[in-house]
C-alpha cells in the first residue's frame, strides 16, 4: 500500500505541477524527495522518453478492444458518466493525460493505475452522444448531417469523436463531451482541499494554490470546446496555403460548448512513423520543429499538449496537427525575454548577457553567487540543437538529458532557478517536442531553421521546405496583432 | 498485548479477494442475482466506510469481540484477516450458489473452535452462537445502508427495505436461523435497539478500532487520505457507538461531505488499478444490464 499511494500522490502531485509546469519530481526508495526551488515533484527519467510511442488514444487501436468497448459497457446515462468519472476520477483520468509524456517517469504502479482509470472509460451509447449534440446544436445528429456514424472513432479528452458528412459534403470529425462532465470537473477542482493538502505533504515548499489555480484554468478551458475551436481555427487560417504544415478547419455552424466539428483529417500515426526511412521522418521532424517555432513566434501561440496521438503524418514532411485544446497565449512582454535569451546565448554567445536576461524574466533569482558559466552549463541543454550551425541528430538519449537536467535539483544551479508561472507550459516545448524529434532520431540542421524563425535573424531559407514556404509568407495574414 | 502487524497490502489484498470472487461464466447467479441490490450497491465508492463502520460497530458486543480477539490472527495478521473477510463477503455476494455455500460452510467449521470465557464480562462464548452471528449480520447490513446515505448514492427506502429482505439469506448461510434474521427497516432498527444494553467498549475493542483508524505502516501521503476514511467512518457511526467509544467528529458540512467523496474517490480508483479489478466489475456490470434488459 505504501508505494502505490506514494506513487499515486506522486503522479497528483507531478501532474498538477507539469500542468503548471514546474515539475521536478523524482522518486527514491519508495519515497518522495522534494527540493525547494525549480521543483514541486521529482519524477525520475528512466532510460529516455518513450512517451512518444505509446498508443494513440484511440478505441480502434485493437479491433477486438472496440467490440468490446462499443458493446454492453457503454455509458448510457448522465448518471453513468457521474459514476465513472465523478469524485476526481475525471480529474485524475486528465492529469493522467497531461503527464503522459513523462510516461516513462512514472512508477509501473501509478502507471498501471492512471491507463486502468482510462480503460475504465467506455465510450457513450449512441443515444447518450447524440442527445448531447441535440442539447448543443439544436438537433440529433441524423438531422444536422448528411450522413452520421453512432459508433465512435476515437476517444478524446473528456469526449468521443464521431465521423459524420455534412449537408454539404465534407467529411468531418465531431468531437462530443461527456455530459456532466465540466460541471463535475469543475467542482471537484473548485474543491481543492484535497489536492492541496497532498501537494502540501509532497510539496511544502511550492506555491501550492498557485499549482492548483493553473491546474485549474487549464482544464476549465479545456471543458468549453468553443475555446479550442477559435484558436484551431486561427491556426488554419495562419497556416492556410502551408506546404507541410496543415490544421483541419472548423465548422463553426456545428460547433458549440460541447461540440465541435472540425474537417476530417486521415493519416499515418506517429508510431507507423518511426518504421518509415530516416529521409522521411526527417522532414516529419523539421516540419514539427517549423510548427512549433512559427506558433510560438508568429502566432504567439504554443500548444500545450504535446501528445504523439495529435499528429497525422502524410510523407513528404507533410503533418497535419490535431487537438486545440490546450492552447497558451502569450504577449509580446511574455517573449522578449525568450527572444532575448536566444539572442543572448547562441547569437551574441555573451554569458553575462545571458544571465542578465534570464534574472529579468524570472528564471533564476538575481544576486546568486553562481559564476556565468555554471549558469551556462546548465542550461545550455536547452539549446544545444541551436547554438551552432550545423547537423544535429536528435537522439532519444539527447531527450532524456533535457528532462533529466530539466528534474535536475542536484546542480548548484537548481536553487536559484525557477519557472515563472506564464511560462509553465513552455517547457512542453522541451519535454515534448525534443522527446518526439528524439524518437524520430530526426536530424537537421536546427540553427539554420530557427535563424530562419526567429524574428530577430530573419534568415533566408535554408532547405528545400524552407524555399517551399516562401510564397506562403509572402501570401499569410498580417500576424499577431488579428490573430492574438 | 501483542503488538499488531502493519498495514501494507491491504487495498492489493482486498481487490485480490474481489477479483477472485466474480465468477468470469458462471453456472448459476448465486443468492442474490445480478438484479439484487445487494449487486447495485457493491461498486459504490463508501464502501470502504461501510465496512469500517461495520467492524466498529461489531466490536462494541464484548463477545464477538473476545471472539476474534483471542482466536482469530487478527493482530498477527490485520490485514490477512481483513481480506478474509472480504473475499467471503465477495463470495456470498457474487459467487456461484455452491461456492457461497462451501464459503459459508467453511466459516461455520472455523466457528465450532472459537469458544472461550471474555475476560471483561466473565462470560463464555461461542461463536456459532446464532445471537452473536445475528449481530455481526445486522451491523454489517446496517452499515451498508448507512455508509450510503451519507457519503454515497443513498438507497430509497423501499430499497433499504427490500435491501435488508434480500440479505437474510446471507445471515442463513452463516448459521442463523431464518426466524431470528430482521427483514426490514423497521425489524433492523428494533433489534439495534434491543441489544444496545450488551454492548460496551472493551479494551480489545478500543485497542483494535485505533489501530483501524490509524493503521500503522502507511506512508505520511497515505496517513493524509486515511484521516478522511477515519472522519467519515467515525460520522457514519450512530450517536450511541460514538459515545461508547468516546470519539468526536466535527458538523459534517456540504462542503466536507464533498471533500470525503473525493477521498473516496482517489480510493476508489486505486482500487481500480489493481490487476483484474477493472475486469471484474466489469463481469458485474455486463450481467447486471444483461438482466436489466430481460
Amino acid at each position: 500500500m505504501k508505494s502505490r499511494w506514494s506513487a499515486l500522490i506522486a503522479l497528483t502531485a507531478g501532474t498538477a505541477a507539469t500542468a503548471a509546469g514546474v515539475a521536478l519530481v523524482r522518486r527514491r526508495v519508495g519515497r518522495l524527495r522534494f527540493e525547494r526551488g525549480l521543483a514541486a515533484a521529482q519524477l525520475a527519467v528512466r532510460g529516455g522518453l518513450r512517451y512518444a510511442t505509446s498508443a494513440p488514444r484511440l478505441f480502434i487501436a485493437a479491433g477486438e478492444n472496440r467490440e468490446r468497448l462499443r458493446n454492453d459497457l457503454a455509458m448510457q446515462t448522465a448518471d453513468d458518466v457521474t459514476a465513472t468519472l465523478g469524485t476526481m476520477k475525471g480529474v485524475m483520468v486528465k492529469l493522467g493525460q497531461m503527464a503522459s509524456y513523462v510516461d516513462d517517469g512514472l512508477a509501473p504502479s501509478v502507471r498501471r493505475t492512471l491507463s486502468r482509470l482510462q480503460d475504465s472509460v467506455p465510450p457513450m451509447s449512441a443515444e447518450l452522444a447524440a442527445g448531447v449534440i441535440e442539447e448543443e446544436l439544436g438537433k440529433p445528429p441524423e438531422e444536422l448531417f448528411a450522413r452520421w456514424d453512432p459508433e465512435p472513432i476515437a476517444a478524446a479528452s473528456i469526449g468521443q469523436v464521431h465521423r459524420a458528412m455534412t449537408t454539404d459534403g465534407r467529411a468531418v470529425a465531431v468531437k462530443v463531451q461527456y455530459p456532466r462532465i465540466a460541471e463535475m470537473m469543475a467542482a471537484d477542482l473548485d474543491n481543492v482541499s484535497l489536492l492541496r493538502r497532498m501537494l502540501r505533504v509532497t510539496a511544502p515548499s511550492q506555491d501550492v494554490d498557485g499549482l492548483i489555480a493553473e491546474l485549474r484554468e487549464r482544464v476549465l478551458e479545456e471543458l468549453d470546446y468553443r475555446r479550442e475551436a477559435v484558436n484551431q481555427q486561427l491556426l488554419h487560417r495562419y497556416y492556410a496555403g502551408h506546404p507541410t504544415i496543415s490544421v483541419p478547419a472548423i465548422v463553426s455552424e456545428l460547433s458549440a460548448r460541447r461540440v465541435v466539428t472540425s474537417e476530417l483529417a486521415t493519416g499515418a500515426r506517429f508510431a507507423e512513423v518511426l518504421s518509415w526511412p530516416q529521409e522521411e521522418r526527417d522532414l516529419a521532424g523539421e516540419t514539427l520543429y517549423r510548427f512549433v517555432f512559427r506558433s510560438l513566434y508568429e502566432v504567439h501561440a504554443f500548444n500545450g499538449d504535446p501528445h504523439p496521438g495529435n499528429y497525422l503524418f502524410h510523407g513528404d514532411g507533410k503533418v497535419t496537427f490535431l487537438d486545440f485544446g490546450m492552447v497558451k497565449h502569450f504577449t509580446d512582454a511574455d517573449l522578449m525575454p525568450l527572444m532575448q535569451m536566444a539572442r543572448n546565448l547562441c547569437v551574441d554567445g555573451s554569458p553575462a548577457e545571458f544571465r542578465d536576461s534570464l534574472e529579468e524574466a524570472g528564471f533564476l533569482v538575481p544576486g546568486s553567487p553562481l559564476s556565468d558559466d555554471q549558469v551556462v552549463d546548465h542550461l545550455a541543454v536547452f539549446y544545444q540543437l541551436v547554438r551552432e550551425s550545423k547537423e544535429i541528430t536528435v537522439t532519444g538519449e539527447y531527450a532524456s538529458a533535457v528532462v533529466r537536467r530539466f528534474f535536475d535539483v542536484r546542480s548548484p544551479v537548481a536553487q536559484y532557478a525557477r519557472i515563472p508561472r506564464s511560462y509553465v507550459v513552455l517547457q512542453r516545448i522541451n519535454l515534448g517536442l525534443f522527446g518526439l524529434l528524439g524518437e524520430m532520431k530526426a536530424t537537421a540542421n536546427w540553427r539554420a531553421i530557427a535563424e530562419e524563425i526567429w524574428p530577430f535573424t530573419q534568415a533566408p531559407p535554408s532547405t528545400p521546405m524552407g524555399s517551399a514556404e516562401l510564397p506562403w509568407l509572402a501570401s499569410r495574414p498580417a500576424v499577431a496583432d488579428s490573430l492574438t | 498485548m501483542s503488538e499488531y502487524a502493519d498495514a501494507a497490502g491491504l487495498v492489493e489484498r482486498s481487490a485480490a479477494a474481489l477479483v477472485h470472487a466474480i465468477p468470469d461464466q458462471p453456472a448459476d447467479d448465486g443468492f442474490f442475482g445480478p438484479a439484487s441490490i445487494a449487486w447495485r450497491i457493491g461498486g459504490d465508492l463508501s464502501a470502504p466506510v461501510a465496512g469500517l463502520r461495520a467492524l466498529m460497530i461489531q466490536a462494541l458486543h464484548p463477545l464477538a469481540m473476545a471472539g476474534v480477539d483471542q482466536h482469530s490472527d487478527w493482530r498477527a495478521d490485520p490485514v490477512g484477516r481483513l481480506a478474509a473477510t472480504s473475499a467471503y463477503l465477495a463470495n456470498i455476494t457474487y459467487g456461484e450458489r455452491a461456492v457461497a455455500q462451501r464459503a459459508a460452510a467453511r466459516v461455520r467449521r472455523i466457528h465450532e473452535r472459537v469458544t472461550g470465557v471474555d475476560p471483561e464480562t466473565g462470560q463464555p462464548y461461542a461463536a456459532s452462537d446464532p445471537a452473536l452471528l445475528l449481530w455481526v449480520h445486522a451491523a454489517l447490513v446496517d452499515s451498508n445502508i448507512a455508509a450510503r446515505e451519507k457519503f454515497g448514492r443513498p438507497l430509497s427506502p423501499g430499497d433499504a427495505d427490500a435491501y435488508i429482505e434480500e440479505m437474510v439469506v446471507a445471515a442463513q448461510l452463516v448459521g442463523v436461523p431464518v426466524e431470528l434474521v430482521p427483514d426490514s427497516q423497521a425489524a433492523l432498527s428494533k433489534y439495534l435497539t434491543w441489544v444496545q444494553p450488551q454492548l460496551r467498549c472493551t479494551p480489545a475493542a478500543r485497542e483494535s478500532m485505533a489501530y483501524l483508524l490509524d493503521p500503522p505502516g502507511l506512508d505520511v501521503e497515505v496517513a493524509e487520505i486515511w484521516q478522511d476514511i477515519r472522519e467519515a467512518t467515525l460520522i457514519s457511526l450512530p450517536g450511541w457507538a460514538r459515545e461508547m467509544y468516546g470519539y468526536a467528529v466535527p458538523e459534517l458540512t456540504a462542503a466536507r461531505r464533498e471533500e470525503i467523496r473525493q477521498a473516496l474517490g482517489v480510493l476508489d480508483a486505486v482500487f481500480l488499478g489493481e490487476p483484474g479489478v477493472l475486469e471484474a466489475r466489469q463481469r458485474i456490470t455486463l450481467r447486471m444490464r444483461a438482466a436489466a434488459r430481460a
